[in-house]
């Protein structure tokens, strides 16, 4: 029971944060529409103009009936465009556009399309790709080396990655990244500092070895900024749980020091590694994709930068959007698992019992 | 708790703090830092914030810090600003006849650089001219030291002119002129358009006289003598020399280099420090308390009511905080000051701080004292501000100090991103200038790396005191 109370609350506060990001999402696009409609309709009505020489001499000469006329005009472009809506019915509509996903168009075309909504679709599995790959190393690395650490505390090993922890999450990742360019793409030349094939695209398998060849500076900026702070996280639940009696009576039972570590510490502490790692983990998107900008990866994090760069309102919006979906089934899928590896977890009525 | 209380406290604070060494580290760091953003104007200039999105005029653009020859083979020429006090006159204001009056001034560059000057610049020479009709007239002559003499100016010239002697058609065309006796004859033939249109000014006319001058110029050291003539034909014009500058635009420049608009980096650096300070603290401390006010008020109120509140926390802890505030930011793009970044941060910092302050209010309730306190009557606010804040206290000032890395780096990301406060000047708008201009592809080093390097630096400050913090103030973790 408390396990299931437990996610349907998480899900509905997900759709909760969904519903006003949407929101606001969809205020912001309105505004922006508006003004984007408005100046148009004032360009439109000086190119019809331009197109009835007859009519302009005629309104030219009476600036009153010029005045009627054009206000007419203009508000039957208004009602053409819908702005005649009161402003919340806009943003009600343009709340359904934006849970269809329907964003509208770019003014440049972006990986060769226009559709903001493909646009989209097209970087997600390139950014997925990156930033599970590294993920996957991260977490790999971090528990094996948190656990060395927690094993051999106070030595210099454990020193060493503390020291590493810290430093490492003192550094912003993109500009590790530049770093990372200038070192090993500029300087060195062992590997390409933009994009995500060669210029053209390889074909066959030579694609895919590219691909991993270009991935290789990306991924290993994101595991370096990221492995220290997994380690030193695991370190720490780690040698909690080490002191506590069921390990001592493991070792009092002449359970091997291996199994101990594996197989009983390490499994009583998955479930606060897990999640204290999976929220760091939502927590690095962020900076991943800015990464991801700084090496020209075509993926979510180029998006953003061409979107500001561009000023382009629309396609900011659109990417927000999508960002935060992918985020929130990020942490309800946390959330399943921590619930599941931890069967503590009880809120509500349950807490009580 | 009384003043003796609380000095005591401080003072067993201290005593244990000081054997923490990445503790006095921060706080050396963060002292360092302190004296650097107050101190800016005086290490710079206090003008810098007002120029700072203007073009540098005088200043090379892209050029590496003045110690990197240190670190290279070849020696490039640092920037030098000359003045009248270090030009040698010769004629000031005599009289040939007729009205005609006759300056002259020479100075002595010594080049011993294998890279020369980009280009010099003279400039703000103030004529005072009775009849537009009759400019005055300038000639520029060089003495190299091999002897070989080439006259670089012969032309007229009213005030305010400057003159960029390796941007002028006519000195290009001069200088090419007078190397071209040196170089192959077959080589001239074949390429002179080329040659004249893209050798380097500088570099050829610092180069050794011989055969390559124009396509492959060796320096040559030694002392140039540069000789300067105006002459002036009313006999009312003047000529004011005090604000003379004789610029040498470096191939290095000052102690970190400049960018792409020939801004001095190393300024920038020292400026960025304050916004970079004054976002991380105002932002720790300011959700720190509003974070644990939120907790306690939570943990004390309980039921329904810390329910709610605890809904309300999650609600806000989990919404994506970079996405949000890069679509926020880019919707007021332009209008962003300081204070909206601040506002915006704090806005979703304070829900990690909430949770665990909730969690240490709940433990306190509970206590004896705070029940002793109850069955006094005294009041809710009583027991709160009296009763469990002291104890909380701790906690809020190690995790004010380890709030402070994640506010400035997100504050660096939006400057990144090209959205933050664009009156100021911070570390994570040079990098995005960086970024725009691809300084990492074309080996910018001095304009990536230091910024980059401060913004960690700070972040490490705040990260050293807050962890030596955590562990003096909470001893369960000292084991660790």
């Amino acid at each position: 029971m408390g396990y299931g109370r437990y996610i349907v609350f998480r899900i509905l506060n997900a759709i909760l944060v969904l519903m006003l990001v949407t929101l606001l999402v969809s205020v912001l696009f309105t505004k922006v529409a508006e003004q984007d409609i408005k100046s148009s309709i004032n360009e439109e009505i000086g190119l019809y103009l331009r197109g009835n020489p007859q009519l302009a001499q005629a309104l030219s000469k009476d600036p009153q009936k010029y005045h009627q006329w054009y206000e007419r005009e203009y508000n039957r472009r208004l009602k053409m465009y819908g702005l005649d809506k009161p402003f919340w019915v806009r943003v009600l509509e343009r709340t359904k556009d934006t849970l269809t996903l329907n964003f509208g168009q770019t003014r440049n075309p972006i990986f060769g399309e226009t559709n903001i909504a493909k646009i989209i679709m097209a970087a997600v599995p390139r950014t997925i790709l990156l930033f599970t790959t590294a993920q996957i190393i991260v977490i790999f690395l971090g528990i094996l080396l948190g656990v060395k650490a927690a094993q051999i505390a106070g030595s210099a090993f454990d020193r060493a990655i503390s020291i590493v922890a810290m430093v490492t999450s003192s550094i912003p990742m993109w500009w590790f990244g530049m770093l990372a360019i200038l070192i090993f793409s500029f300087k060195l030349g062992w590997f390409p500092g933009s994009g995500m094939t060669s210029i053209p695209p390889k074909t066959g398998f030579a694609y895919y070895t590219d691909v991993l060849y270009h991935m290789v500076l990306p991924v290993g900026t994101i595991v370096f900024v990221l492995f220290g702070g997994w380690a030193w996280t695991t370190r720490n639940i780690m040698i909690g749980t080490m002191q506590e009696d069921f390990i001592m009576a493991a070792r009092a039972k002449g359970v091997p020091e291996r199994k101990v570590i594996y197989g009983h510490a390490l499994r009583a502490s998955a479930p606060p590694i897990i999640t204290m790692t999976i929220f760091a983990l939502l927590g690095s998107i962020g900076g991943a994709i800015i990464t991801e900008s700084v090496f020209n990866w075509p993926g979510m994090g180029r998006l953003y930068w061409t979107a500001l760069q561009q000023n382009d309102v629309r396609l900011v919006m659109g990417i927000t959007f999508v960002t935060t979906l992918l985020y929130l089934f990020a942490m309800i899928l946390a959330d399943l698992l921590y619930g599941y590896l931890d069967p503590r977890v009880k809120v509500g009525a349950s807490q009580k019992t | 708790m009384r003043w003796v209380d609380l000095k005591a406290s401080i003072l067993d604070f201290w005593s244990e703090f000081r054997r923490q060494k990445g503790g006095l580290l921060g706080i050396f760091l963060l002292v360092l830092l302190i004296f650097t953003a107050l101190a800016a104007p005086y290490i710079t200039s206090p003008d810098i914030p007002q120029k700072w999105h203007s073009y540098w005029e005088g200043n090379p653009t892209t050029v590496p810090p003045t110690w990197y020859n240190y670190f290279t083979s070849q020696k490039l020429a640092p920037h030098e600003v000359w003045g009248v006090n270090d030009v040698k006159f010769e004629a000031k204001g005599q009289n040939l006849g007729s009205g005609m009056k006759y300056y002259a001034f020479t100075f002595t560059y010594d080049n011993r650089y294998d890279i020369p000057p980009k280009d010099i610049i003279l400039r703000n020479i103030n004529v005072n001219l009775t009849n537009l009709e009759s400019p005055a007239h300038i000639v520029l002559k060089v003495v190299r030291p091999d002897g070989k003499k080439v006259q670089l100016l012969d032309m007229d010239f009213t005030s305010g002119e400057v003159f960029q002697l390796a941007k002028m058609g006519s000195v290009r065309q001069a200088v090419f002129m007078w190397a071209s006796q040196f170089e192959d004859p077959k080589v001239v033939a074949s390429n002179r358009e080329t040659i004249i249109s893209t050798m380097d000014v500088m570099k050829v006319l610092f180069a050794k006289a011989q055969r390559g001058i124009l396509v492959n110029p060796q320096a040559l050291k030694g002392k140039y003598k540069f000789e300067v003539q105006i002459f002036t034909f009313n006999p009312g014009d003047k000529v004011d020399f005090s604000n003379m500058q004789i610029i040498f635009t470096g191939r290095t420049y000052g102690l970190m280099g400049t960018d792409y608009m020939g801004r001095d980096l190393w300024a920038g650096l020292v400026w960025g420090t304050r916004v970079s300070l004054v976002i991380g603290v105002s932002v720790a401390v300011l959700s720190v308390l509003i974070g644990i006010a939120f907790g306690v008020t939570s943990a004390y109120l309980g039921g329904w009511k810390d329910e709610f509140m605890q809904r309300v926390n999650e609600f806000v802890a989990s919404i994506p905080t970079l996405p949000i505030l890069i679509l926020l930011a880019a919707a007021f793009k332009g209008h962003v000051t300081l204070i909206t970044i601040v506002f915006l941060l704090v806005m979703f910092g304070w829900t990690g701080i909430a949770k665990v302050a909730r969690s240490m209010a709940l433990q306190i309730k509970e206590e004896t004292y705070v029940e002793a306190a109850r069955a006094l009557g005294a009041g809710t606010s009583r027991i709160i501000f009296k009763h469990i804040m002291p104890q909380i206290m701790p906690y809020a000032f190690a995790s004010m100090a380890l709030s402070v890395p994640g506010a400035v780096l997100t504050e660096a990301s939006l400057s990144f991103l090209g959205l933050g406060d664009p009156t100021k000047v911070t570390w994570g708008q040079i990098l995005y200038d960086a970024q725009t201009n691809s300084a990492t592809l074309n080996g910018y080093w001095w304009w990536v790396i230091p910024p980059g390097v401060a913004i960690s630096l700070v972040a490490l400050t705040f990260v050293l005191i807050g962890i030596a913090m955590d562990r003096v103030l909470n001893p369960r973790l000292r084991r660790l």
